[in-house]
């Protein structure tokens, strides 16, 4: 790890800089993975990089190199402030940055037993449990479980003279069985797809999850989904569940309260954003009783953090309240076209990669309803689970989700599990649909580590809280 | 980038203290890319970065470990790590072992010098005059402009030993106009057959075509031709729902139980073909490129594949493994459609009522895989083609397609093919013809209420 008086001799250097930083990082990973009764896959990594952001006049340059020694961080600075005089050429808008105080602090995300010294030989036969007894039955075709270690030490220094050292851990698990009978293919899993679900937070974490106590409940949806009739097409009252509508938030509120979004600056990747700066506080983004909420604070979130990577303090704030559009994820460099102050959400996926806003936890605030209420209120509608499909346009208005199972509902009741559920819509007018928000009991976060956004792309880690909601009238298949 | 010295030193310590049957693969790029909009530029990196990663087998298992640091004691943890892994693992069936043959490999020119020196001021100076030009046709510009040069060392304990050295130079132009938008993009391994003005010339056509003109279309199926981004980002998903050793294994690609059948048109050959494409001469296993046909006139030939899962699937091999240990046992870097005789022009002549598309949105092709389901939305230039001309633009719509319909429909292919690029592939991308496509499923659109 790079000395701090190094650091700080090197922003020293950087004299014809507006403002400057270096970030070093070091990013531990370790994934296990069973499949069919063998291990599919096992790996290590161990990644060190270290970058240099400068700013000269009104253009911005970035350095990084894996190569993290003394003599490789005065060359890569070097070649930030070259990046940034060919940036400045080109230059046709002036660049102005919100204020920070410098900070001198260091935080760890808690944990209480490290994923590190849990055997690898342990975490095996923690699958195996959970994936062994899944097996059996000729349609399944695969059973499959997987355990994600993650670890990033990381250090910022920046000419404002900030100083801060961060280390975040975090585990993540899941299982999945797929039944294949012909041309059918289904697909279940706990308690999330795609690797499972995480948390920054140590091996209590996967033995919370319990995943070899749901084995027989994943297996048995998965062969019941192959016989399921398939959802209707048609408009029906919706609920959602809480991880699918983890995800809601995450495309259709997350991404589109993007400050570079909404600026166009990220159009010719990830796209820009309906929600216009000129629509703050008078669009109405959902029902009155929609209360979307960013929060970097909250413990054992992998969207947790005390300092982004302009320095600025980790902060929890409304992107809509009472259904009204009220903010925007913001960093120093986009906060003033707004006429507001950072609120911390700049990030990047190690220092080898530009900061650029990326969501922390963002989260749909519970309401006062209870689930079971909520169903047995629908007289006739569909309740969708588990994400299996997520595709929503470039502005993030017009979405497409596919589930893993629905259930549909008949007069207050839960009644046949369907297959392929598929729903549609555009993001305000879903949002004003709502009219029911579960409480905190069916309220939970989820961790999603594999947010993609930037060129080079950049995977984050990212989560949002989310309890089961009802929304009215949408359409399916 | 590492010179080959540099990089073979770091294979050959890595190989010495592994102690078993061992591959390694050691990547090195110096990659910049310029990224602009609002015709400013506001992301501008240079990165030097390297990485090892080192396969240990251990009696038929497998472990995989990775580092970005190289001194003798990392590179010995890193072994340890693998070994240990590899201790854990299950032997593969029927896996004999790594590659051994040491054929020798196609001599392909991958390195430019230029592509590899081109400065970030240069880069800065013909994009400044882009956005100048810009002014004059009222649009502005947001994209990037990626250039790199990387060097890949990759051996192991059979004495296999590789070396290649390739530049890449990649452009996406997104034109933006009072309300509307078009695009143009080109990667290649040279900087000088990657034109930024041109790309902004032609983003800067679709965004002004028919400008004045929109019209609106009911859900249900149409004809649409199809620009070379769009066929690129459903290759994409087929890479990974279809083509990969994984999704053949699994079971659920549509290539299983379909090999050596006609279940596509006779008109569609999709190949792996990086000896005239974006070329490099082997996989990170050591094994020497081909071009593999995957889909030869509508008749399914072989899923991508390792060595490892060829061998367990009792298939040959294709060259495809681009990094040690990746669960996809096989991807197809170097997608190459074969083309036809038509044009873009033809297509748009002989079309009664159809969309002209440029490129889609997040495409996401895990709807149904077996029957290759996808969903996706249109952007960037969206066209409605009415009695053989171009006669509005349409807002970006919503479809719902399988693509094992839509590769059984295709009416017409271009002569004329285009290389799009992929953010996760350093090595190659898509080289894809305009084909126009008979009843695709429009489902809905994108409307701001």
């Amino acid at each position: 790890m790079p000395e701090r008086a190094h650091l700080e001799d090197v922003l020293k250097t950087l004299t014809s800089a507006r403002y400057a930083d270096i970030r070093y990082t070091a990013t531990h990973q370790q994934h296990v993975k069973v499949r069919n009764g063998e291990v599919d896959h096992l790996s290590s990594t161990v990644d060190r990089a270290v970058g240099v952001r400068v700013l000269v006049g009104n253009g911005w340059g970035f350095a990084a190199s894996s190569d993290v020694s003394e003599e490789s961080i005065r060359r890569t600075a070097a070649r930030a402030l070259e990046v940034a005089a060919a940036s400045n050429l080109a230059s046709t808008q002036p660049i102005a940055l919100s204020d920070v105080e410098p900070f001198v602090a260091r935080w760890e995300s808690p944990y209480a037993i490290d994923p590190w010294s849990v055997p690898i030989a342990k975490k095996l036969e923690h699958l195996m449990n959970a994936t062994e007894p899944m097996r059996g039955d000729a349609r399944i075709h695969q059973v499959s479980g997987e355990i994600s270690c993650y670890r990033q030490e990381k250090t910022f220094a920046s000419s404002a003279g900030s100083f801060i050292e961060q280390t975040t851990t975090q585990m993540g698990g899941g299982i999945e069985a797929v039944a294949i009978e012909g041309d059918e293919f289904q697909r279940r899993t706990y308690p999330n797809p795609f690797g499972g679900d995480f948390q920054a937070e140590g091996w209590e974490f996967i033995e919370r999850l319990d995943m070899p106590k749901k084995a027989l409940e994943v297996r048995d949806e998965a062969l019941a989904l192959l016989a399921a009739p398939k959802a209707p097409a048609g408009r029906f009252d919706l609920i959602v569940g809480s991880a699918q509508l983890a995800l809601q938030v995450h495309e259709s509120c997350g991404h589109p309260t993007e400050l570079d979004r909404a600026m166009g600056l990220e159009i010719s990747l990830a796209g820009g954003s309906f929600l216009q700066p000129s629509m703050l506080n008078h669009f109405r983004y959902g029902s009155d009783i929609v209360n979307i909420v960013a929060d970097a604070t909250i413990p054992g979130s992998i969207g947790s953090f005390a300092f982004d990577d302009d320095g600025v303090p980790a902060q929890r704030f409304h992107l809509v309240e009472n259904g009204m559009f009220v903010g925007y994820l913001t960093g120093r460099d986009t906060a003033p076209f707004i006429g507001r102050a950072s609120n911390g959400t700049v990030r990047a996926e190690s220092a080898a990669r530009i900061p650029i806003i990326r969501m922390t936890n963002i989260n749909l605030e519970p309401g006062d309803a209870k689930l079971a209420d909520i169903i047995a209120s629908t007289k006739r509608g569909i309740f969708v689970e588990t994400n299996k499909s997520w595709s929503i346009d470039d502005l993030r208005l017009n979405f497409q989700f596919g589930c893993e199972v629905a259930w549909e509902i008949e007069n207050g009741k839960l009644g046949r599990m369907l297959k392929n559920p598929l729903y549609t819509g555009n993001t305000p007018d879903f949002w004003r649909s709502c009219d029911a928000i579960a409480d905190r009991s069916s309220w939970q976060i989820w961790g999603l580590p594999n947010c993609g956004k930037g060129d080079p792309m950049q995977t984050m880690r990212v989560a949002h809280g989310a309890p089961a909601a009802r929304f009215r009238n949408v359409e399916m298949g | 980038m590492r010179n080959e010295h540099e990089s073979c030193a770091v294979i050959e310590r890595a190989l010495e203290v592994v102690n078993a049957e061992a591959d390694a693969s050691y990547i090195s790029i110096d990659h910049n890319i310029t990224r602009f909009a609002n015709s400013q530029i506001h992301q501008n990196m240079s990165e030097e970065s390297a990485w090892l990663t080192l396969r240990v087998i251990v009696g038929n298992a497998m472990g995989v470990a990775t580092t970005t640091v190289f001194d003798d004691d990392e590179i010995a943890r890193t072994a340890e790590l693998a070994r240990e892994a590899a201790r854990h693992s299950n032997p593969i069936l029927g896996f004999d072992g790594l590659y051994r043959d040491n054929e020798p490999v196609p001599q392909l020119d991958t390195f430019d010098e230029r592509t590899a020196a081109i400065s970030p001021l240069e880069k800065a100076r013909a994009l400044r005059a882009m956005f100048d030009r810009g002014v004059r046709a009222n649009v502005t510009f947001a994209g990037a402009y990626a250039t790199g040069a990387a060097s890949v060392w990759c051996g192991n304990t059979h004495g296999v030993r590789r070396f290649a050295r390739m530049t890449h130079a990649d452009a996406t132009v997104i034109a933006v106009g009072a309300n509307a938008s078009g695009y143009a993009t080109a990667r290649e391994r040279r900087t000088s057959s990657v034109d930024v003005g041109m790309l902004g010339d032609e983003a800067t056509l679709k965004a002004t075509l028919a400008s004045h003109a929109t019209e609106d279309l009911e859900p249900g199926a149409y004809d649409v031709i199809l620009e070379p981004p769009a066929l690129a980002e459903v290759f994409d998903w087929l890479n990974m729902i279809a083509f990969s050793g994984q999704a053949f294994e699994d079971g659920s690609s549509f290539f299983v139980g379909n090999l050596d059948k006609r279940i596509l048109g006779e008109n569609f050959t999709l190949a792996d073909d990086s000896i005239d494409y974006m070329p490099f001469p082997f996989d990170v296993e050591g094994l020497p490129k081909r071009r593999v046909v995957l889909i030869e006139n509508g008749v399914i030939r072989t899923p991508v594949l390792d060595k490892s899962w060829a061998d367990r699937l009792s298939l040959a091999p294709t060259a495809n493994a681009w990094h040690l240990g990746s669960p996809d046992h096989g991807s197809a870097f170097h997608l190459v459609m074969s083309g036809g005789a038509s044009s873009r022009e033809q297509m748009i002549k002989s079309t009664k009522l159809g969309i002209w598309i440029t490129r889609f949105n997040y495409v996401n092709g895990l709807l149904e895989p077996k029957s290759a389901l996808m969903t996706g939305t249109t952007r960037d230039g969206t066209f409605l083609v009415r009695d053989g001309e171009v006669v509005a633009r349409l807002p970006n719509l919503r479809w719902t397609q399988s693509m094992t319909e839509a590769f059984s429909n295709i009416e017409a292919i271009s002569h004329e093919r285009r290389s799009v690029g992929t953010w996760y592939n350093m090595f190659g991308g898509t080289l894809a013809p305009i084909v126009k496509i008979r009843g695709w499923n429009i489902t809905g659109k994108q409307e701001m209420r």
